[in-house]
């Protein structure tokens, strides 16, 4: 195991040869420039190479440049694994199930809004809970939750959270069928029961934001961006319904590792058989998860909806303020992919990775048939987010897959000792940037030196064509948790 | 002795826990947690809750024993000051642990915590000390 072996196979992307370490099955492909390369941690590639040990892995184990350490499974990891010897592991999902993002459009120009920013910001943050502690505007009845469950996004439409044309703009239609709400622990029931439109805490967000630049002029036109346009970006998960599911089924899991004889050089990777009852019962109660993520946001654009209409004393038509698009980062998904010239069933594990289909890929809504599927990769407080497009050659290599925002480079507590004796709120007013975060360390631990510079990022999969740059946005407003 | 330092990680946060007994060492750790979460001087013993875990092995039993506490604080709000545990014995731990309903008007809101995990996770007796690396989810 020397870092030496890792060969570069073209200016976007690295080899961890099979003889890295032992046990590989596949070789492994990190998507890196030679300036990202610099940032990579010893034990992120280490993590690439151990889920190549995997029963039934496909093809290679992969990971986008926003790649940083996770539990067992690099953050930023994609892999899939064959339906027939490969398993279901709930560390290649994450605590955080369909932890995602979601963007809004409207018609509203950024100028105009300008001299009203800061009030707006501060309604938002009223309007929207979030932070540690905080409790949600919903409190459900197990049956609600049940029927949550079950429908995703659909149910919060149900419930008056926003349209029912907003769906098709879901990955997914907003629900993964096959979840099932008996496979729930009790544990799980309770926790999610006050924090369903909740944002939470950590590198969540809600931010409003500006187009700066626009890279592809038909594309960002039929997603209805124009230059100097306000957007409103949402990022945010299954909170702690999400946690206590993950939290459930690794012990099921570390059960299963033993029972099936499936040797691990890392306990975090624990799995099973994609065939056994124990990955089945995991997929089923991480739908139900991941449903619960999508009608979070779900309520949460109503609910930003609502306070700029309230808030700017307009009409919805005026305001324009309707949903591009929403992503999921962290799932595992059935997907047909092609393998060796044949069409297979795979299950692909997505860790901080985003799916980029291309245009005319069957799984995609009409409104998007013919320009492929918005991906939506944030980037820290400071600096940018972007919306790039799904393309053909994501779907030949990294299995429709491509990066899910900047990746940390300073830990919590070496942004803290940075931030020390600075006000962080005044540095980013100073830039143009109004922010209220519920946390004191938030602000400090979420700066912009802590994470990587998200147009690298972007560059990396752009010039390495799994999916292609279409706007650049800057953030005016930022809610924290 | 030191009960608790933090642990420096990209990402996300861990706890290394000192005890003369593997109970104290169990207690410090949950503090150490706890002491993420707010500003623990401002929270006051009002009123006790009691826990029972059980796991196949030391280390899942110490995973297990914070998840429990990260529940009840998820759920429940419910962040605890004071810990008791009466013994552990045959890998199961029980506890009362008092404190209060966190306030966010009152508490401080430091890092939500989304679960203990097995990563880079030690339970061991070094000489005479019992020793836990815990690293945290953010």
């Amino acid at each position: 195991m020397t870092l030496e072996k890792l060969r570069r196979i073209d200016e976007t992307k690295i080899e961890i040869p099979r003889d890295y370490k032992p046990g590989m099955r596949v070789a492994g492909i990190i998507y890196v420039d030679e300036v990202l390369e610099k940032e990579l941690e010893t034990q992120s590639i280490d993590q690439v190479a151990n889920v190549a040990t995997l029963p039934g892995i496909v093809k290679t184990s992969m990971a986008m440049p926003d790649i940083h350490t996770g539990y067992g499974f690099a953050i930023g990891g994609v892999a899939a694994f064959d339906l027939k010897e490969g398993i279901v592991s709930p560390g290649g999902v994450g605590y955080d199930i369909n932890c995602g993002v979601r963007l809004l459009r409207s018609n509203l120009m950024r100028e105009a809004l300008l001299p009203r920013l800061k009030d707006l910001v501060g309604i938002l943050y009223n309007e929207i809970p979030s932070g540690v502690g905080s409790k949600g505007k919903i409190r459900l009845m197990p049956d609600s939750e049940k029927q949550l469950l079950l429908k995703g996004a659909r149910w919060a439409v149900e419930q008056g959270y926003g349209d029912a044309s907003d769906l098709e703009r879901i990955e997914s239609g907003g629900c993964i069928d096959g979840a099932d709400p008996d496979l729930i622990s009790k544990k799980a029931y309770e926790r999610g029961r006050a924090q369903q439109g909740t944002l939470g805490s950590g590198n969540h967000f809600l931010e409003i934001q500006y187009v700066d630049e626009i890279y592809d002029e038909k594309v960002a036109n039929a997603l209805g961006l124009f230059k100097d346009q306000i957007t409103v970006m949402i990022h945010t998960g299954s909170r702690g319904f999400g946690h206590q599911v993950c939290t459930d089924f690794l012990e099921v899991m570390e059960r299963a590792v033993s029972k099936y004889n499936i040797e691990l050089p890392d306990k975090e990777l624990a799995c099973a058989p994609y065939n056994s009852s124990e990955a089945q019962d995991y997929l089923s109660a991480m739908r139900a998860a991941a449903n619960y993520a999508w009608a979070n946001r779900q309520c949460i654009m109503h609910w930003t909806r609502e306070a700029f209409l309230k808030f700017l004393g307009t009409t919805p038509g005026e305001l324009g303020m309707s949903l591009i698009y929403d992503v999921a980062h962290n799932v595992a998904k059935i997907e047909d992919h092609i393998v060796n010239g044949k069409k297979k069933k795979l299950v692909v594990h997505r860790k901080g990775a985003t799916r980029a289909f291309p245009p005319g890929h069957p799984e995609l809504p009409d409104v998007y048939k013919n320009i492929g599927q918005p991906v939506l990769i944030p980037g820290d407080m400071g600096r940018a987010s972007f919306v790039l497009i799904g393309t053909e050659k994501a779907m030949q290599e990294t299995f429709g897959s491509t990066c899910h925002g900047a990746g940390r480079v300073m830990s919590r507590h070496q942004a803290i000792k940075r931030a020390k004796g600075r006000a962080i709120w005044r540095e980013m007013e100073d830039k143009g940037i109004i922010v209220r975060s519920a946390g004191r360390g938030t602000l400090a631990e979420e700066m912009s030196e802590a994470y990587k510079d998200i147009s690298d990022v972007v560059d990396v999969v752009h010039n390495a064509g799994i999916s292609k740059k279409i706007v650049k946005l800057r953030p005016i407003g930022v809610i924290k948790g | 002795m030191k009960k608790f330092e933090v642990l420096d990680i990209s990402g996300d946060a861990g706890i290394k826990a000192y005890g003369k007994s593997i109970e104290e060492a169990f207690v410090n750790a949950a503090i150490g947690m706890y002491s993420l979460i707010t500003d623990l001087n401002d929270i006051k013993g009002k009123n006790t809750i009691e826990v029972s875990i059980e796991s196949h092995s030391l280390e899942g039993l110490l995973v297990s024993w914070l998840n429990e506490l990260i529940f009840q604080f998820d759920t429940y709000g419910f962040i605890g000051k004071k810990i008791v545990i009466q013994g552990i014995e045959d890998k199961k731990v029980v506890a009362n642990i008092s404190g209060e309903e966190f306030d966010p008007e009152r508490h401080e809101r430091k890092l939500l915590i989304k679960a203990a995990t097995y990563h880079r996770l030690r339970v061991e007796k070094v000489r005479d000390v019992w020793e836990i690396d815990v690293i945290f989810d953010i």
